[in-house]
Formats: C-alpha cells, sequence, structure tokens
C-alpha cells in the first residue's frame, strides 16, 4: 500500500487483493478551518442579534445573518464528496466509485473493450491550469472524466494512468513524436 | 529537456495568434520557432478563439495556451485590471518562465501580463508593432495605458526607427532601453516565378486590407490616372474590407473591367501566387510601422512603389523601391518611374539580396540579446518600482501606483491562499524526431 499526501488531497493504493487494483483519492480534512468558519458563522449571527436587540434593527436582520452564516460554513467546510475511487479489474473493466459526504456511493462501470485509451490532458480555466484523467471511450464523441469533482495533482494521477494504461493494454506515450 | 547555460524560458503574450492571420500573429510564430532552434523554451499565451480553448502544441512543440477568457472588442480580452493574475501566475509557475514577452500595444491581454508579471518580480520585454497618434481620444488613453506599462519594463523593442521615436513619445520610455529589430520574410516560401513574366501588359499588384488606414481612397484615384496614360497596364487587387465599394465603383465609372481584377480576401498561403503574376507592388499605407508586405513582395522579386509614410523608407534599399507622397498625382509620378526602371530589374537577383538581408534566424539571435539584457537587470522590491510610476502624471502617477500596491497585496493574499510549492511545474517532455525512411 503506498500514500501520497499534500495539503487538499491523500493518494492511497490498495493493491493487497491480487485480482483488483485499488486507488483512493481522498479529500484533506483540515482540523482549524472547520473551528475559525463555525466561530466566524456565530460572530456573525451574534452581531447580527446585538443589532436587533440594542440598536433596534429589524428582525430581517438576524434571519439574513443566519442565511450568510449557514453560505459560510457550505462554502468553507462542507465537502459534498469525501472520496474518489477508481477499482481496476483486469481483463474486465474498471470501476469508477463516488462518495458523498451524505454515505451516498455513485458507481460507474467502464468495460474494458469500450476503452480505447487512458490520458492525462491539461486543461485551462479562467483562473488555474489542472491535469485530467480521462477515457478515450470507443465510438463516443466526449471523454469520460475518471474524477468527477477532484482535481488531484499530476503525481497521485501519473500512477492511476500507468495502471490504466496496464490494465487496457496500451503503451504508455509519454515522448511526443514528429514527422522528421 | 535539460536547459543549457544562457537558454532562457520564455512566455509571449498577445490577443493577437494563430488561428487569427497578420503581422503580429506571424511575427509571434515565427520569432518562436527560430528562439526553438535556438535551445529555447518558448511557451505563448492567448485568448480562447471561438472553441479553440486549453492547451495546443504547434510545429516544434510550441506550446499555447488558450486562456478561456472571451474577446470583447476587436479581438482584445476584456481589460478586468486583476482578472487574468490567478492564471498568469500558474502558468509561469508551472511552466518555470525566466521572462514575460507581450506584443502589441493594443492587446489587453498584454498589459495585464506585463503587470502582472512585473509585480511578481519577472523580467518583462515589450514590443510595438505599429504606430499610433496623439490627438485623437483614443490614442491618449492608449497611450496612457502604454505609460503605466512601460514604465516598469525591462527592455522594449520596436520594429524601425521610426517606431522607436513613435514609442519613445507616446510613453516617455528612456531611449536607451528601447532596442530596433526589423521584421523579417521568410524567403523561401516568398520566391520569384522561376520564368521572368512578359512585359506586356505590366501588371501591378496591390494586395491589403481595403480600409482607410491602408490608403484604398488613394488607389481609388491612382488606379483611373495610371490606365489612362498607360494602355498596357493591368491591376490585380487582392484583399477586402469597407473600401472594396468603393473601387468597385470606380471601375464601373472608368469601364476599366478588364483592366482591374478585384480578387477578393487573399488567403497567406496564396500571396505567393498573386504576387508572381504581377511586376511592380503598389503600397498606399496612410501609416505604417514596418510593412512586411513590401518585403514579400521584394522577396518575390517585384519592384515596389510605396508611400514615404512611417517605417517604410526603412525597409528596402533605394533601387528596390520608388518613394511617393501620399497624394495621388506624386503616386502616379512614382509609378511612371518605376514602368521605367522595370526592365533593369532581375527579380532572382532582389530574391537573392533579400534572403542576405532579412531572416528570422537573425531577428532571434538579436532578440536574444535584449533577453540577456533585460536578464541582467536588477532585481527591485516594490517600494523601489512605485517611484517610476509616479512620473507618469500628477493625478495617472499617484493611481497607478495604487492600481500596482493593490495587484501586490492580491498576489501575496494568492500566495497565501495557494502557496507557490502547491502549483506542480510541468514536465518536459522529450522530442524524438522520427527518421524518414528512405522508399527505394
Amino acid at each position: 500500500m503506498s500514500i501520497i499526501s499534500n495539503s487538499r488531497f491523500i493518494y492511497v493504493h490498495d493493491n493487497n487483493k491480487h485480482a483488483v487494483d485499488t486507488h483512493h483519492i481522498i479529500a484533506q480534512r483540515s482540523a482549524v478551518k472547520p473551528i475559525v468558519t463555525y466561530l466566524l458563522a456565530i460572530l456573525i449571527v451574534a452581531h447580527a442579534l446585538f443589532l436587533h436587540l440594542e440598536k433596534g434593527k429589524p428582525v430581517t436582520t438576524v434571519i439574513w445573518s443566519f442565511f450568510f452564516g449557514a453560505v459560510l460554513v457550505k462554502l468553507l467546510i462542507w465537502r459534498p464528496i469525501v472520496k474518489e475511487s477508481v477499482i481496476i479489474m483486469p481483463e474486465f473493466g474498471v470501476q469508477l466509485e463516488t462518495h458523498y459526504g451524505s454515505g451516498k456511493i455513485n458507481r460507474r462501470f467502464i468495460p474494458v473493450s469500450k476503452i480505447l485509451k487512458p490520458v492525462l490532458n491539461e486543461c485551462v480555466t479562467p483562473v488555474t491550469c489542472c491535469w485530467c484523467l480521462s477515457f478515450l471511450i470507443r465510438d463516443g464523441n466526449e471523454l469520460t472524466l475518471v474524477f468527477k469533482k477532484f482535481r488531484p495533482p499530476l503525481k497521485m494521477l501519473v500512477p492511476i494512468w500507468k495502471a490504466l494504461c496496464v490494465a487496457t493494454d496500451c503503451k504508455e506515450s509519454f515522448e511526443f513524436q514528429e514527422d522528421g | 529537456m535539460e536547459f543549457k547555460e544562457g537558454k532562457h524560458s520564455i512566455l509571449m503574450v498577445s490577443d493577437f495568434f494563430y488561428p487569427n492571420f497578420g503581422g503580429v500573429e506571424n511575427h509571434i510564430y515565427l520569432l518562436s520557432q527560430c528562439l526553438l532552434k535556438l535551445g529555447h523554451k518558448v511557451v505563448v499565451m492567448t485568448h480562447a478563439y471561438a472553441n479553440r480553448s486549453g492547451v495546443r502544441y504547434m510545429t516544434n512543440g510550441l506550446k499555447v495556451y488558450y486562456a478561456p477568457w472571451k474577446p470583447f472588442l476587436m479581438q482584445n480580452t476584456l481589460p478586468t485590471f486583476y482578472g487574468t493574475l490567478p492564471i498568469i501566475r500558474t502558468i509561469l509557475i508551472r511552466e518555470k518562465i525566466s521572462l514575460v514577452h507581450g506584443h502589441q500595444a493594443f492587446s489587453t491581454l498584454c498589459h495585464e501580463a506585463l503587470m502582472h508579471a512585473r509585480t511578481m518580480g519577472y523580467k518583462v520585454i515589450f514590443t510595438d508593432h505599429s504606430l499610433y497618434g496623439f490627438s485623437d481620444i483614443g490614442s491618449i488613453h492608449m497611450n496612457k495605458v502604454l505609460q503605466f506599462t512601460l514604465a516598469d519594463v525591462s527592455q522594449a523593442i520596436c520594429v524601425s526607427h521610426t517606431s522607436k521615436e513613435n514609442t519613445v513619445l507616446r510613453s516617455g520610455l528612456p531611449p536607451e532601453k528601447v532596442f530596433v529589430i526589423p521584421n523579417a520574410v521568410d524567403t523561401t516560401m516568398f520566391k520569384p516565378a522561376p520564368e521572368r513574366l512578359s512585359m506586356d501588359p505590366i501588371v501591378i499588384v496591390v494586395i491589403s486590407r481595403l480600409v482607410y488606414r491602408k490608403g484604398a481612397d488613394l488607389l481609388v484615384e491612382v488606379i483611373p490616372e495610371v490606365c489612362h496614360l498607360y494602355p498596357n497596364v493591368r491591376f490585380i487587387i487582392g484583399g477586402d474590407g469597407p473600401k472594396r465599394v468603393r473601387l468597385e465603383e470606380m471601375r464601373e465609372k472608368h469601364s476599366l473591367q478588364d483592366r482591374v481584377d478585384m480578387l477578393g480576401a487573399v488567403p497567406h498561403a496564396k500571396v505567393r501566387s498573386v504576387l508572381n503574376s504581377g511586376h511592380i507592388f503598389l503600397n498606399s499605407s496612410l501609416t505604417e510601422a514596418f510593412c512586411i508586405a513590401i518585403l514579400e513582395a521584394a522577396s518575390c522579386g517585384l519592384l515596389t512603389v510605396s508611400t514615404r509614410v512611417g517605417g517604410v523608407p526603412e525597409v528596402l534599399p533605394d533601387d528596390m523601391i520608388v518613394l511617393a507622397k501620399p497624394d495621388p498625382s506624386d503616386m502616379v509620378h512614382a509609378i511612371k518611374k518605376a514602368i521605367r526602371i522595370l526592365p533593369h530589374i532581375d527579380p532572382q537577383e532582389m530574391h537573392r539580396r533579400m534572403k542576405e538581408m532579412y531572416s528570422w534566424h537573425d531577428v532571434a539571435k538579436r532578440t536574444e540579446i535584449v533577453y540577456d539584457r533585460a536578464l541582467r537587470c536588477s532585481n527591485q522590491s516594490l517600494l523601489e518600482r512605485l517611484p517610476r510610476y509616479l512620473t507618469c502624471g500628477a493625478w495617472a502617477g499617484k493611481l497607478f501606483c495604487l492600481v500596482m500596491i493593490i495587484d501586490f497585496i492580491l498576489w501575496r493574499l494568492l500566495q497565501l491562499w495557494q502557496p507557490d510549492s502547491e502549483v506542480e511545474p510541468v514536465p518536459d517532455f522529450k522530442r524524438t524526431e522520427l527518421k524518414t525512411e528512405v522508399r527505394k
């Protein structure tokens, strides 16, 4: 079992079960961030209550402050997805799992015959660049993302990509060739 | 790819790049290709075009970032001042860039990138490709923005001495910081026809955008006069634009349909064949910093007749070009002179001389010298750099200082949110060249 971690994700590679190769990406949980965020939310509500009780502001101020505090907690702490996994069953296929905070698990299975090639793509958004691991599906128009929401760093994606290449029998190529 | 001593990692930034076609786009692409051949690493950043967004690789591994910021006016990205800071910071760190080279004063992405790069301590270079005015409201604002960007640039490059004078006056940049590196032409692509054309009829070629700036109105006066004086002269006009209608009307009015061919927009790949069908190239621009079109014409062995504006007199030697004032009668006089000296012109000789005078490899080597000079400039902190902005004007100076201070604060906040160590560098891909098989 090998583990790689950074401030946002932990990568766990579990190949103890001989037939099946499992790779997990787990969202990091910080200890300090929830405490600070809850304190901030409580402060906002307390301030609104003070304004209502002492300064005579309308009760809608308190309601808005609750709403604002809830939004803050949701944005900064609430993680809808806690873990995404890739389970590789050689000769058979790949199962992609998404584990939600509510306990729900979403599973997608892709048979090995449908996978043309696993690719590592560089994606550019208006604010940043990231790497995405996806499948080229036979007879498909679009790439299928392996990780729905998580964007783990390249050092975690490369071992998963290599394992997928081996399982789907594709030659790895990280050189690009040019006609001479 | 291990980086050798003296080799740089350059980020070229502009709103103008392929798939758009034009002088600036061509310049960036060809300069990048020559710098790659010299062993440097070059990455280009521009905005997304239609559905072309993300990372693309061009010939020789030239990496292009099409950042998904949509253009809002004349190919320019919406100026948000600080909106592009995160993406530019990410690209600079992950590609391990050592200097940033911005192109074209009319590119908002270029100005923003240079501002953010300076805030983050990178050395920046700016290349100005066009001449601008001083008096109209658009130019006044553009010049103020240029003053801001160039207040703290490491070095600047202009494409002609006239352009250098124009840029120095507009921006207040000290002339010692400005290098003059002319554009060049791909002489392997622009070659004369193998067989010399017969002198009857004499064909005069015009290839340009048919807009006011390119002197389309002058053509309307000049063409009928020349056709009247010389019955054996024909015109070929390539290009499109708002003034095309005026030229069509002129053709109808003087019944010149069989003597003036209007080709419409000519794709860049077909320009050579159009040039090779003529003897004389006519350029009637009202303003031009350099004019690559006349280089292409001279490389194809055509004698050039041009208006004496901007940087045009610096481009070709006196025996390859006839200059005239941007006035119809003076231009007709120049065309008369050109027709007289045409029999003495040897297209192959002209092409050979152009090959020796202009090459993109030479431009790349000279640009390398500018890069070396820029990297030798001292690193300065924000406080040391702010006084440069104060010289931009009584109110403007203070505003610019404020803009830079806010940019600095935003950069530090961004570093707290996502430290530099969290931005993963991109692995350098090895290029392997396939050897072509010799088929028997």
